[in-house]
């Protein structure tokens, strides 16, 4: 048999054994897609199939993009449950809450199911034949589009999926890749990258006795947050690092900090310099440290510090004595950092700590070489989005294509982009979901969930060497009108490049030639054949690779002294991210709605978090409904009194306020994104997303707020959490 | 079950339990230890056990009128003492696991009218759905507020098509009027137990977990059968001087971190907290 003459079923079934080929096999009997549960003919089934028994089988979490390895428990051809896969270094065989509600989104009943298209007629659906028709006419062999007339959006991708992306650009002689992220985090990496040579550093966190951290909840949602809570857990065991958290309003990490300092926006960095200040009056830190440096540092004394930051001088002595006490440690930055107009030195200053406390090489080392820079992950930013916009509304746009992202929901209201995508004469969106972009496009493609779909991801922190991770089907589709979002450009690409790509029938067929034809890297010596089964089987290939080390600069900086807040907006607005709903895309699954945000135990809505003696001083009571009005808008939600929260600041969660994403997610709270003023880094042009300053009115109304929070931490008298002074705990003698 | 039956074996019922040896001869006993301390409040365990459990979500409104349906929740204090005496929690957040404690002597056994809820040889707490009438005097008694009550017909609702097909089919999709409650994941087990037997031995330590043990992140949450003292939840109940079938620990020495929530009130709990550390110089 040659792979031209198979369709991807039959493809396959040539796997025999291996994992996708047996699970597509057993359901391939079932009625899935009407619902309906049929006793089950199984004439050939494999050994191990057996009716009532899950068999597991490994695959890649696309939830986000730390690509932690996952097995689906399959049972009777439907998927049922997620898992950790062991095998994976990045996921240990652990899982959070967002990667097991891979599964509702997969199984979600407002799921695109038919192509769409904005005709005449308005939005009506078409079949694939017309699809494919369209998008021949617009996009096929004879479009006369070139370079940037064409662009793809995406969030961030990596793997295959980024490859024939930048595969089918180049068809059009365009590099025009538009990868934008809402939660960006541009600002401090450029910042990393010039401090300490690399934007991601591999932070050795079960190697630190102590981690400051400036408003980065790595254990919320950071850059791997399953890893990085696995390497916390390492921390916090004999003998146990300490973890220090400054910022304006208490995140998932802060909480589990020794010491939560709340600090106002903006001037973390200011506080770093009074950090350096302390450490810099010994000479086993001074040494070697820039004269520019030490001008720099020297004006930030305690007292000066003090008085801008809020964090009492004693304070800042006692972080300074600790960081000098305790090696190595480790010193990260956040988005609350780095979300000013002038994030990037103040991250800097932070990432500076690092360099003179000389943790480089210990607790941090550069990220191992890459195998496949063609595979690594393309991150977003604020900026691309900017630049396609003024693309967009100059007319220079022809075709927009748009891939794992939703401006239209997480662009702020003073970048039009509804409005500007109206100016593209043609519009095409890759959803599993109708969402506010997708809204304002003309051809609408369903796609396969994750769980149905064929991949590779590439993450962007590799902790162990390098893993391509692989995502396989863990059923059979839903949807006969759904289809892969490779198999959909693939087909695309052979009409305009047939030479190359005709070869491949399917998605699955230029994966698995691409990934066999890598096998001389990994040093398999295994037939093709095995080496692609066992990597189904593994969810994952593995490189060795080792930490590189880094370069690190102490360049001269300069730090603004932020503005004091004015009269008109006395506030500083906080947006702040949940873990589980992130930059809103995953505000339609109802497990997530329903689970009590962790620090306020909020659910399915929008709320307001203001310090109690704030609140008192205002007269405001939990659930009065407020009006939050900032330069360039405003928003109404629920009071919730918070006491993590720097007392000048007011908070609200991301995620909520969809009025296109289905059922569990439309009309559910607002949307903060748009109340979020025109402030940008000043060094990188990325959004400043915590800038904003903001009025807060009563409105008069109230609404109960609906939460799961009890009352105290005592009934009948008895404490429910008991804590101990570390010192105190024998934790080496524990098992 | 029948009322006669049930009158007839009250003695059964009624055994008071812990008592020395219990579990002496028997083959399990489920237990768990959750170190608050590695706990971080990201709520993978809760997530996980409505993936496993086929709990319903039961939207705002409902969920606003305490009808959750969470057995496993993240409860979130700020140390009410620390929280007055300053102004901000300057010592973080103290987060704790909150599920059904499978309590030896457990205050919703003795008050259920039909024998619903009542001890099973393995020592778990075990809810019997089609005993259950729905009087809630069960859930009124336990002091841990673990125990939810359907109020509605969640079948005719939680799971518009096609979410119904991540059901479970290992775990009863419960209908109006009863009770529930986390059962420690009964189905792995009872699958796990019974392949075992089926081989001639009993489980080996860590062969079988709860879906919230099995995805927390920081491992937070260790779970075993405390009968085999091999096992690393008994070796950790010994270790952290946990007794049974105590209402109260003695500790040999200072710094030993292991308790059992509202154990005076003499629930003799199967779940073991380790207490939450600070660096207080920090």
């Amino acid at each position: 048999m040659t792979m031209s003459n198979l369709d991807r079923r039959d493809f396959l079934k040539v796997l025999g054994i291996s994992g996708a080929a047996a699970t597509l096999a057993g359901c391939g009997h079932t009625s899935i897609e009407s619902g309906v549960e049929e006793v089950m003919s199984y004439v050939n089934p494999q050994d191990f199939v057996v009716p009532g028994i899950g068999v597991f089988y490994a695959s890649t979490c696309a939830q986000c993009g730390s690509g932690c390895g996952i097995m689906g428990k399959v049972r009777e051809g439907r998927v049922l449950k997620l898992e950790g896969n062991p095998e994976s270094g990045i996921s240990g065989g652990k899982i959070c809450g967002l990667g097991q509600a891979g599964v509702q989104a997969h199984y979600n009943p407002d799921r695109l199911r038919t192509p769409m298209y904005q005709g005449e007629g308005g939005l009506t659906p078409v079949s694939w034949e017309r699809a494919h028709q369209i998008l021949e006419q617009r996009l096929g062999p004879n479009s006369p589009l070139k370079g940037e007339q064409i662009a793809f959006l995406t969030g961030g991708v990596s793997g295959h999926q980024r490859v024939l992306l930048e595969n089918f650009l180049e068809t059009f002689d365009s590099t025009h890749h538009v990868a934008y992220d809402a939660l960006s985090t541009a600002t401090g990496r450029a910042a990393s990258k010039a401090i300490l040579g690399a934007e991601q550093p591999l932070w050795n966190i079960h190697k630190a006795r102590l981690i400051v951290s400036f408003g980065n909840d790595f254990l919320g949602n950071g850059v791997s947050p399953v890893y990085m809570a696995r390497q916390y857990a390492l921390f916090r065991k004999a003998p146990r690092g300490t973890l220090i958290q400054i910022e304006p309003r208490m995140t998932l990490t802060g909480g589990n900090a020794d010491r939560w300092y709340p600090i106002k926006p903006g001037t973390e960095g200011i506080l770093a310099l009074g950090i350096a200040h302390d450490l810099l009056q010994h000479e086993e830190f001074s040494k070697g440290v820039p004269q520019e440096v030490l001008d720099l540092v020297k004006n930030y004394d305690r007292d000066a510090v003090s008085d801008i930051t809020g964090i009492g001088s004693d304070a800042v002595r006692l972080i300074a004595a600790q960081l000098w006490n305790n090696s190595p440690s480790l010193v990260i930055a956040g988005p609350s950092v780095e979300g000013h107009s002038y994030g990037f030195s103040n991250a800097a200053a932070v990432q500076l700590l690092n360099v003179i406390l000389g943790n480089r090489g210990t607790t941090m080392e550069g990220q191992s070489e890459h195998p496949f820079p063609q595979l690594t992950p393309v991150l977003g930013n604020y900026q691309a989005l900017v630049d396609l916009n003024q693309k967009m509304a100059s007319g220079q746009t022809q075709a927009l294509l748009i891939y794992g992202t939703n401006p239209v929901f997480t662009a702020p209201s003073h970048l039009p982009f509804a409005e500007s995508m109206s100016k593209v004469p043609f519009k095409v969106a890759f959803v599993t979901h109708m969402d506010e972009t997708a809204g304002h496009c003309d051809l609408i493609l369903p796609l396969l969930s994750a769980l149905e779909d064929f991949g590779s991801h590439v993450a962007e922190y590799q902790p162990e060497g390098v893993e391509v991770m692989l995502q396989q089907p863990l059923m059979e589709k839903l949807y006969p009108e759904s289809k892969g979002y490779g198999d959909i450009l693939l087909s695309v690409l052979k009409k305009r490049k047939p030479e190359a790509y005709a070869g491949f029938p399917d998605y699955y067929s230029y994966l698995k030639t691409a990934m066999v034809k890598a096998k001389p890297v990994f040093k398999v010596s295994d037939s093709d054949d095995h080496f692609w089964e066992d990597a189904l089987r593994n969810g994952l290939v593995k490189w060795d690779g080792k930490p590189t080390s880094l370069e690190s600069r102490l360049p001269a900086l300069t730090m603004p002294k932020p503005a004091e807040l004015a009269t008109d907006y006395p506030f500083y607005f906080v947006p702040s991210i949940r873990p589980d709903m992130r930059d809103g895309r995953h505000a339609y699954l109802p497990w997530l709605q329903e689970s009590p945000e962790t620090m306020t135990t909020v659910v399915w809505d929008s709320w307001v978090e203001m310090h109690p003696k704030m609140a008192e001083a205002m007269q405001i009571k939990e659930g009065d409904i407020l009006q939050i009005q900032s330069a360039t808008g405003s928003v109404r939600a629920k009071a919730y009194l918070f006491p993590g929260i720097q007392p000048d600041t007011v908070s609200m969660p991301l995620g909520q306020g969809h009025t296109q994403l289905g059922r569990f997610a439309t009309g559910v709270g607002v949307n903060p994104y748009k109340i979020l003023d025109p402030i940008f880094d000043a060094h990188t042009g990325e959004l400043a997303m915590h800038a904003t300053r903001v009025a807060v009115r009563k409105t008069g109304e109230y609404q109960k707020i609906v939460k799961d929070e009890g009352p105290t931490t005592f009934q009948g008298g008895q404490k429910l959490v008991a804590t101990l002074p570390a010192d105190q705990a024998k934790l080496s003698k524990e098992i | 079950m029948s009322l006669s039956n049930l009158i007839q074996n009250w003695n059964s019922f009624r055994t008071r339990r812990p008592y020395e040896g219990q579990y002496e001869d028997a083959p399990y006993k489920w237990a768990m230890v959750i170190d608050l301390d590695s706990c971080i409040g990201c709520n993978a365990c809760t997530v996980a056990c409505y993936a496993e459990n086929n709990l319903p979500v039961v939207g705002k409104e409902r969920f606003g009128k305490g009808q959750a349906m969470h057995w496993i929740r993240i409860e979130r204090y700020w140390g009410a003492d620390e929280a007055k005496a300053t102004e901000f929690p300057e010592r973080g957040a103290e987060y704790l696991p909150m599920l059904c404690q499978q309590c030896e002597a457990a205050p919703c056994e003795p008050v259920c009218p039909v024998g619903a809820t009542h001890h099973s040889p393995d020592g778990l707490n075990t809810q019997v759905y089609n005993r259950c009438v729905g009087s809630r005097y069960c859930s009124a008694n336990c002091p841990y507020k673990v125990r939810y009550f359907n109020w509605w017909n969640y079948p005719d609702r939680a799971w518009p098509n096609p979410l119904e097909l991540q059901l479970n089919p290992d775990v009863t999709v419960r209908s109006k009027g009863v009770m529930e409650k986390c059962t420690f994941c009964m189905q792995r087990l009872r699958a796990g137990m019974d392949k075992a037997k089926t081989e001639g031995r009993i489980l080996a330590d860590g062969e079988v977990l709860t879906a919230c043990a099995q995805a927390c992140p920081t491992s937070a949450i260790t779970f075993g059968n405390w009968a085999d003292k091999k096992s690393k939840v008994a070796r950790m109940w010994k270790n952290q001087q946990v007794d049974l079938a105590k209402n109260s620990q003695e500790k040999s020495e200072e710094g030993i971190r292991g308790y059992r929530i509202l154990e005076d009130l003499n629930t003799y709990p199967s779940v073991v907290y380790l207490e939450r550390l600070r660096n207080l110089e920090a």
